[in-house]
Formats: C-alpha cells, sequence, structure tokens
C-alpha cells in the first residue's frame, strides 16, 4: 500500500509533481526559516559565552583552575564614533597570572592587545583622536576566542598594579569567568539573552505560521481532484485505513522532500543571517549552527509532524465510494470568537498603571496580551469574513457580488484562510513597528546639533565609588583650543542636598547656552546633573541650587562639559585628552552615546522585523495565489457551465477579485488597528509613552504589501480562462 | 436458483428528503436485472444499498447468503473489493493511474502483489478489445475506451455480482452497445450477477428482467417470476 501510496504521489502526472512541488517547496521554506531561527538562538547562546570573560571580575563566577598569581582587572566602557568599545586594564603579578581566551598572555605595563576590529581602527585613525587613549605599543591581536563578534572593539592594557588599583571599579582576579552571563549571578556584560531568544521565538511564530497556512493551501490545491480520486478507490474496496495510508504516505513524501531542500537551503540563509545584528553586534558565522538536537528535532519532527497533519485533514472529509462528505456540515462561526482578541486588548488595557515589577512578570503580562490578541484575531477571522460577507450579500446589485458574498457566507473559513497568513504579518509589523517607533522617537539616538550628540561629559560620581577631582582641578590644556570645541563646562559637586540633582553650574554657563536649559529667574547657581542631561519632566528650567556663585569654586569638580559642534574630530579628540588625562576614571560619553545603545537595539529589531514582515507579505501572497487556484480549479466545472450558458468572463473575474479582495482588505484594516491597539496600550502600560505615528517605511511595506497580494489575485485572471473552457463542462 | 441479492422493507433518507421508502427485492445468482425509473426514483439508491456503499435506515440487505447492512465500513469494503464489480456512468478510474494499474486496483488493494496483480489485469484488455491501451491514463481514453477499462476493472476480480450504474449514460449509442455486449457477455461466461440501473429502454432490454423503482418503493416484479 505503502508502494501505491508513493506511486500516486510520483507518477500523477503534471498536477501531481505540481503539488508534490508546490508542498515540498513550502515544507524547504519553512525548514530553512526554522533552522535559521534555531541557529539564532544558538548563535546569541554562543556569543553570550563569548562574552564570559569580560564578566571576569565577578570572581564569585568563576569556576576554572585558579592561577597563582592574582592579576588587576579593571574593566571600563569606552567609545569611539558612537560604537561601543571594552577597554580591561590589566596588571600581571607574576608568571602565572589568568588569561582571557584569544591572548597568549596579559599584557605587561606598556603594552595592549586588541580586537582586529579596533586594530583597523587604529590604523587609519589620527593617534589623537584614539590611539592615544592607549599608553604603550601594541603587543597583539585578540584571537576569535576573545571576541563576541568580529565587529567587537576591544583593548586589554597592561599597566602596572598600582595604577590598575586606582582605576575606578578595580579588582583582583586568579581564574577568568567562562559561565554564560546568563547562568552568572551578578554578571552585566552581554546580551539579555532571554529576551532575544523570547523575540526570536515570536519572529519565528510570526515567520511559521503563514507559512503553515501557506503548507496547508498548498496540501489542499486540487483536493478535489485527490478526494475524487480517493473515492474511486473506495468504490473499488479501499477501506478507509487503506485511503488514509496512502494520504499520509503522499504528504509525508512532500514533507520529507522538502525538509531535505530546507537543510539544502539553510546554508544560503545563514549567509544572510549573520548580516542581521540581533544582538547589536554580528555574529561569527560559525557561531550560527545547528545542534544534533535541532537537527534530529526538525528532520524528524516536520515529515511526521506532516504525516499527523493529513492524517488529521482527512478526519474532517468522509471519502465514501460516491464521493466526498464533510464529516459535519460546517455551522457558522458564532459570535464567540470575538472574546480571544477583545480579551488580548483588554489584559493590556488592564495593565495600564498596574505594570508589573519583575522584568518576567512584564514580560509575561505584555507579550501574553499580545499573542492572545494575535491568537485572537486568527479565531475571530472566519467570524469577521462572515459578517462582511453577509453585508456584501445583502448590498450586492450584481451577480458577481451575491455570488462572491453567498461563496464566502458559506463557507467564511476557507475565505480567510487565504488571507489569514497576511493578517498575522500585518499584525506583527504593526505592533513592533508602533513600539519601536514610538521608543525611538523618546529615547533613540539624537542628529548632530543636539545637545544630547554633541556635549561629552566625564564625570564623578562618589555615590558610584568615584574619587572626586579637587576643587582647583584644570580643564585639561589644549581642550579648550581643540577645533569644533564651542566650550568647556565645568560642572562642580554640591552632594546631596534633598532631592537635588548633585551637580552645581553657575547660571552665567547656562545663559551663554541657553539650549542646555536655564536657571530659575533670580537663581546664581543651577542644580544640575553632571552631565547637564536636560531637567526632568520636560521642563527647560533646572531647579536653584543652594549653593552661592561665590562657594562654586571650592566645590570639587563634579564633571567637565565639553561642547563641539558634533564632529567626529571635535568629539573624538576631546574623549581622548579627557581619557589621557583622567584615566582611572569612567571614561567620557555623550548623551546619545549611552542612551542610544537601547535604541539601536531596537532598530535592529525593527529591522529584523522588516525581514520578517517582507518574508510573511511573500509568504501569505504565495499562499493567497495559491488558495485562488485551487479555488477556481475547484469551481472549473460550475464557471464553464456558467461561461456556456452566456455568462461574461469579466463576471467570473468579478466574482473572483470580490471573494479574495473583500476579506483580504477588511482584515488587513482589522490586523492593523488591532496591532497599532495592541503597541498603543503595551507603551502606556509599560512606558507611560503616547504611540508615535510610524516612519515612511511602514507604509510604503504595507501598501506594497496589499499591492503585490492583489497583483496575485490579478495573476490569476488568465488561468480563469483556461480553465473554464467549454471543455470543462464535458462529463469525462 | 438461489438469491444473490435481497432487499426487505430498505428505506433510506437524505436529511428531510426520503429516497427509498420500504423498497424489497431479490434478485437471483446469475440474473441479470435491469432496474428502471424516472429521475429521482431511488434506483440509484437501491443500487447502492445493494453493493453495501449506503447503509439503510431500515430494513435489511443480504449478499451472497450474509446479511451486509449491519458489517461495519472495513467489512463492508472488503467485500465490495472480493465479491463485488462496480461499472459506473463516469468518474471511477484514478486520473493518476494508468489503464492497467486501474484495472490491477482492486487486486492490489487486496493484496495481490503488483506484477501478478498487472499481469491479470493485461489478459481483460485483449478480452475487451482495448488491446494497446494500457500504459495510457484516463485523460487519453475516449469514453468508450474509458468504459471498458472500467468493465475491466470491474471483472478482474471475478466478482459475484456486477453493479451497473448508467454504464452507457454517457456514451453515444453505438458505443453504449458495444460496452453493453461486453459487459453482458463477459458477466454471463463468469456466471456473475447484474445489477443494472438505466432509464434506457434498449439498456434494460439486455437484461433477464426489468424492475420498475418510483417514489422509493419497487413497483414491477420484485421478485423473478
Amino acid at each position: 500500500m505503502i508502494r501505491l501510496g508513493l506511486r500516486l504521489a510520483v507518477t500523477g502526472g503534471r498536477a501531481a509533481i505540481a503539488r508534490l512541488a508546490l508542498v515540498g517547496g513550502a515544507v524547504a521554506l519553512g525548514v530553512a526559516l526554522l533552522l535559521a531561527v534555531f541557529a539564532g538562538i544558538n548563535a546569541v547562546q554562543s556569543q553570550n559565552l563569548r562574552y564570559a570573560w569580560l564578566n571576569s571580575a565577578v570572581t564569585e563566577a568563576a569556576t576554572g583552575t585558579e592561577a597563582a598569581d592574582a592579576a588587576g582587572w579593571a574593566l571600563r566602557e569606552d567609545y569611539f564614533a558612537g560604537r561601543r568599545m571594552a577597554r580591561v586594564d590589566v596588571a600581571v603579578t607574576g608568571p602565572d597570572s589568568p588569561v582571557p581566551p584569544g591572548m597568549t598572555r596579559l599584557p605587561a605595563p606598556g603594552e595592549y592587545y586588541v580586537s582586529p576590529a579596533l586594530a583597523s581602527l587604529l590604523a587609519s585613525t589620527p593617534a589623537d583622536q584614539l590611539g592615544d587613549r592607549f599608553p604603550g605599543r601594541q603587543v597583539g591581536v585578540i584571537g576569535d576566542a576573545g571576541l563576541a563578534s568580529p565587529d567587537s572593539l576591544i583593548a586589554v592594557v597592561g599597566r602596572t598594579p598600582q595604577e590598575v588599583a586606582g582605576i575606578i571599579g578595580a579588582t583582583k582576579i586568579t581564574r577568568i569567568v567562562s559561565v554564560s552571563p546568563q547562568d552568572c549571578s551578578g554578571c552585566y556584560v552581554g546580551v539579555g539573552s532571554d529576551g532575544i531568544t523570547l523575540i526570536l521565538s515570536v519572529v519565528a511564530a510570526a515567520l511559521l505560521f503563514p507559512l503553515l497556512m501557506f503548507i496547508g493551501t498548498a496540501t489542499r490545491l486540487a483536493a478535489a481532484r485527490r478526494e475524487q480520486r480517493f473515492a474511486a478507490m473506495r468504490l473499488v474496496g479501499a477501506t478507509p485505513r487503506q485511503i488514509t495510508l496512502i494520504a499520509t504516505v503522499e504528504s509525508t513524501l512532500a514533507a520529507a522532500a522538502g525538509t531535505l531542500l530546507g537543510f539544502a537551503l539553510f546554508p544560503l540563509l545563514r549567509l544572510g543571517l549573520d548580516r542581521i545584528t540581533f544582538t547589536g553586534e554580528r555574529f561569527f558565522l560559525g557561531d550560527l549552527s545547528l545542534t544534533w538536537f535541532n537537527v534530529l528535532l526538525v528532520g524528524a519532527g516536520v515529515p511526521l509532524g506532516a504525516a499527523v497533519a493529513a492524517r488529521a485533514a482527512l478526519r474532517r472529509v468522509r471519502i465514501t465510494p460516491l464521493g466526498v462528505a464533510r464529516r459535519v456540515t460546517p455551522r457558522p462561526p458564532r459570535a464567540w470568537r470575538l472574546l480571544p482578541v477583545a480579551a488580548g486588548l483588554c489584559e493590556l488595557a488592564w495593565f495600564i498603571d498596574r505594570r508589573p515589577r519583575t522584568t518576567n512578570g512584564q514580560t509575561e503580562a505584555y507579550l501574553g496580551g499580545i499573542f492572545l490578541t494575535m491568537i485572537g484575531l486568527v479565531v475571530a477571522g472566519p467570524y469577521l469574513t462572515m459578517a462582511g460577507s453577509r453585508v456584501l450579500a445583502r448590498l450586492a446589485r450584481r451577480p458577481a457580488t451575491l455570488i462572491a458574498g453567498r461563496r464566502l457566507a458559506d463557507d467564511p473559513r476557507a475565505g480567510f484562510r487565504a488571507v489569514s497568513g497576511l493578517m498575522l504579518a500585518l499584525f506583527v509589523t504593526s505592533v513592533a513597528t508602533g513600539v519601536i517607533t514610538s521608543i525611538v522617537a523618546y529615547r533613540g539616538e539624537t542628529p548632530v546639533g543636539t545637545a544630547t550628540y554633541d556635549n561629552l561629559s566625564i564625570g564623578w560620581y562618589p555615590d558610584h565609588g568615584g574619587k572626586l577631582p579637587a576643587a582647583d582641578t584644570p580643564i585639561p590644556a589644549g581642550l579648550t583650543t581643540t577645533p569644533g570645541v564651542r566650550d568647556v563646562l565645568v560642572v562642580r559637586y554640591q552632594g546631596i542636598v534633598g532631592n537635588l540633582p548633585t551637580g552645581a553650574i553657575g547660571c552665567a554657563d547656562l545663559t551663554r547656552h541657553p539650549d542646555l536649559g536655564q536657571c530659575p529667574p533670580g537663581a546664581q547657581v543651577g542644580a544640575v546633573y553632571a552631565d547637564l542631561s536636560r531637567p526632568d519632566f520636560g521642563s527647560d528650567v533646572y531647579e536653584a541650587s543652594p549653593m552661592t556663585l561665590a562657594q562654586l569654586p571650592s566645590l570639587p569638580v563634579n564633571s567637565f562639559v565639553v561642547l563641539t559642534d558634533g564632529s567626529r574630530a571635535a568629539l573624538e579628540h576631546s574623549r581622548t585628552l579627557l581619557e589621557s588625562t583622567f584615566p582611572d576614571g569612567r571614561f567620557p560619553s555623550t548623551e546619545n552615546e549611552w542612551r542610544s545603545d537601547f535604541a539601536r537595539t531596537l532598530v535592529q529589531f525593527q529591522r529584523l522585523a522588516d525581514v520578517v514582515i517582507v518574508a510573511s507579505l511573500v509568504i501569505a501572497g504565495c499562499s493567497l495565489a495559491v488558495s485562488l487556484a485551487g479555488g477556481i480549479n475547484e469551481r472549473k466545472r460550475p464557471f464553464a457551465l456558467l461561461r456556456l450558458t452566456g455568462v461574461r468572463l469579466a463576471e467570473l473575474r468579478r466574482v473572483i477579485t470580490l471573494e479574495s479582495a473583500v476579506p483580504l482588505l477588511a482584515v488587513s484594516a482589522v490586523a492593523i488597528a488591532a496591532g497599532f491597539t495592541a503597541a498603543a496600550l503595551f507603551l502606556r502600560s509599560q512606558l507611560d509613552y503616547d504611540l508615535k505615528p510610524p516612519g515612511l517605511s511602514y507604509y510604503v511595506l504595507v501598501g506594497l504589501g496589499l499591492a503585490v497580494s492583489l497583483g496575485l489575485i490579478a495573476s490569476t485572471m488568465p488561468l480563469l480562462r483556461r480553465v473554464t473552457g467549454p471543455q470543462q463542462a464535458r462529463n469525462d | 436458483m438461489s438469491a444473490a441479492l435481497e432487499a426487505r422493507g430498505v428505506a433510506l433518507s437524505f436529511g428531510e428528503t426520503p429516497a427509498l421508502r420500504g423498497a424489497d427485492l431479490i434478485v437471483e445468482t446469475g440474473e441479470i436485472v435491469a432496474v428502471m425509473g424516472p429521475s429521482g426514483s431511488g434506483k440509484s439508491t437501491l443500487l447502492h444499498c445493494l453493493a453495501g456503499i449506503l447503509v439503510p435506515d431500515a430494513g435489511e440487505i443480504h449478499a451472497l447468503g450474509r446479511r451486509i447492512d449491519n458489517l461495519n465500513e472495513a467489512e463492508r469494503s472488503e467485500l465490495r473489493r472480493d465479491r463485488f464489480g462496480f461499472v459506473f456512468q463516469f468518474g471511477q478510474l484514478v486520473p493518476e493511474l494508468t489503464a492497467e494499474e486501474n484495472v490491477a486496483l482492486p487486486l492490489l488493494l487486496g493484496g495481490v502483489r503488483r506484477e501478478p496483480a498487472l499481469r491479470r489485469a493485461r489478459e481483460w484488455f485483449g478480452r475487451l478489445g482495448i488491446d494497446g491501451l494500457e500504459r495510457r491514463r484516463s485523460g487519453e481514453l475516449s469514453g468508450g475506451q474509458a468504459q471498458r477499462v472500467a468493465l475491466a476493472r470491474g471483472l478482474v476480480g471475478e466478482p459475484a455480482v456486477l453493479f451497473a450504474d448508467e454504464p452507457t449514460g454517457a456514451l453515444d449509442s453505438f458505443t453504449g452497445e458495444q460496452v453493453m455486449d461486453l459487459l453482458v457477455d463477459s458477466a454471463r461466461r463468469q456466471g456473475a450477477t447484474v445489477v443494472l440501473v438505466t432509464h434506457e429502454a434498449r439498456v434494460a432490454a439486455y437484461a433477464d428482467r426489468e424492475i420498475m423503482v418510483r417514489d422509493g418503493r419497487v413497483t414491477s416484479p420484485a421478485v423473478a417470476s
């Protein structure tokens, strides 16, 4: 019987081969994407593990062999041209100091190792903008084992034990941490891999759902013909079990072929995947790999799943010797189908002003609500399609509208199925775009010409272990005369006074630079943050400091704020000068640099969302085209008979167009509305932000997606002419 | 003669619409019976009940000495495969299979190995005058050729009963007569009982006996006289 099933699957003429190719192709695409997601998740884990050694200051997390000689160790964050850089100052105390991966030894005082990406920057950048930050000479390049990404900017700088001991946050280590940051309490360098894994899982779901719909639609293509064949076999005595076996063999064969093809496609996808920086940094290609468990899971699971799906699909129909009967007449969808989507949105609304305290609680609350809304849309889809089609039939003035309305109302599930993938793609995109656009608008990168971009500050924070420079510490020589530097302001440390910021600045300085904010009327000294970031609550006016102007020069320095023209040369020269002058504290940064890390990650996710939407739209579009072709094929005889009785082809075209375009446009509107509502509720609840309108790219993407879908509908029209010719009216 | 088929008070409705309302019929072994009647009279439904394709709502069906209306789906499938043959008006060939594979299908489903099944199937091509069509698919056959292939498939398992529902309905009169000649001749040679549903008098003329079905009941001789 299995041989017969195989024979039927592969030698059933052009239609059977086309069906096999279509299902196989859909499965191949699904398998390749699934493997890509697994590889992505594995890469995030691998990359995180690569960060482990940078957490070596968390001595209690170290598990490796203990070195005989402790090493001085101080990790700090630095920037170059907006890119984050890790700098570790180390001090060797003996021949057996612990050595990080990718290096053969720790650098001695006056030596340093750098990552390959930093080495090439050093070679191409004037020393006064970068190289002068590192005392001594470069003695080597850190190997891949010590890098999180090929683009990582890392420097390991050798200093004397005394020098390292004076650096903020310095410690002594005897072991290198090799535990992944996600498994290490207190480790702070690394990526939030749980969150990324969760996001990649959502991405997988967003991609896989349209794909499953596509596979389902492709499997159903020419179902009428297949079912007719099964009925003929039942007539001559095939038992239901034999029919199920034959159908299962067919589906499994297609899925197995597709799975093999998917594995062949994966390496191509992998090449593109290493360019998408989910974590903010590129992956090493080798990290984008699969485990044996992944391979087994997909290799065996997909064909097995196809076999189960084929059995399940046949359970829904009863193939009798006289033809195919639905096991039960599908009842029209009921209004309860609207409940899950309403519940999802209500859940999100409920958390406004009730934001869960923990990250896990927030993840569960918000992703739970968004997931529920997503599932709710799929559940509600057939009901909405039916409601829309009934209105269409009631208002119909032309036969085409009536036929389309009645057909959709008769089987709204089938009508919706064709566009469900598209709907989910639009929902996911709308949520992602709504959330990301709004967060970037509030917290994103700022352009040159704004204070947050142009102003570099170096600060000392006694409550975070920093030692404040003395009151008479001068502005580093040459800083004010650096080309592109407009001014250098000194913020003094007034200490903790009530709830005021700890910094103090003369109001005359602020008056010279009104873009930094203002003192309240009559005040001589303003209470400011060390980096001169804007006052809280969106106000332009700082609170007055209790200090007098005369007291200011005697207060220790809290920070130097360098106002530049935003040029790279001015910023990096100033930074290098400040770092050379104050080598032991926190490194200077602009407000834009430290706050845009998060926004940049979001922009990466926006890119990922764009990739998802394009892939989903393509898959959903294919699904729609296949579904339309299948629908035309199934009804070729009645359509041919209608043509014989004088119905014009244009009228039939109108039927097909209405049948597809009405649910397409209706569910698109619902999906977009639900997506932005969910995004708005999340933003309000989690971040207290308002939803900002999406950028032009969103409209272009959605417009293109819908246009392509309508184009696909149009592309099936030649098929309609071909298959509804008079020969189809024959009883053969 | 003993009864090959017997229907006793068979009733069957499709939803609210009654198709058979207490039909009684006895078909003797080796007999060729033509079931006639106007459209919608229930003649095809009666054939489907006699063949175990449909299960009546009420009444009993006996075939080849055993009650079949209370058999389960698999048992009725096996009965159709092993003891019955079928020739219908159209749509009965599996389009993906070649003509010889279509003929061999009941044997393959019954567990006969491929080569012997195909060998037995090929023998019928010569007998029915369709030599050379063995490798063709249903779409490459004319109506008459397809019907002969269907007849070969109906007879390849040497059935005890051959059910034919409008076997010439889609054929011109000349081809129809050829098919009927072959059907009756082959059935008689095998000693098979034939139940032939038709609305054409010239087709019914091939039968030993004609019965009439009206409004779901057998109205003229239900039993051979």
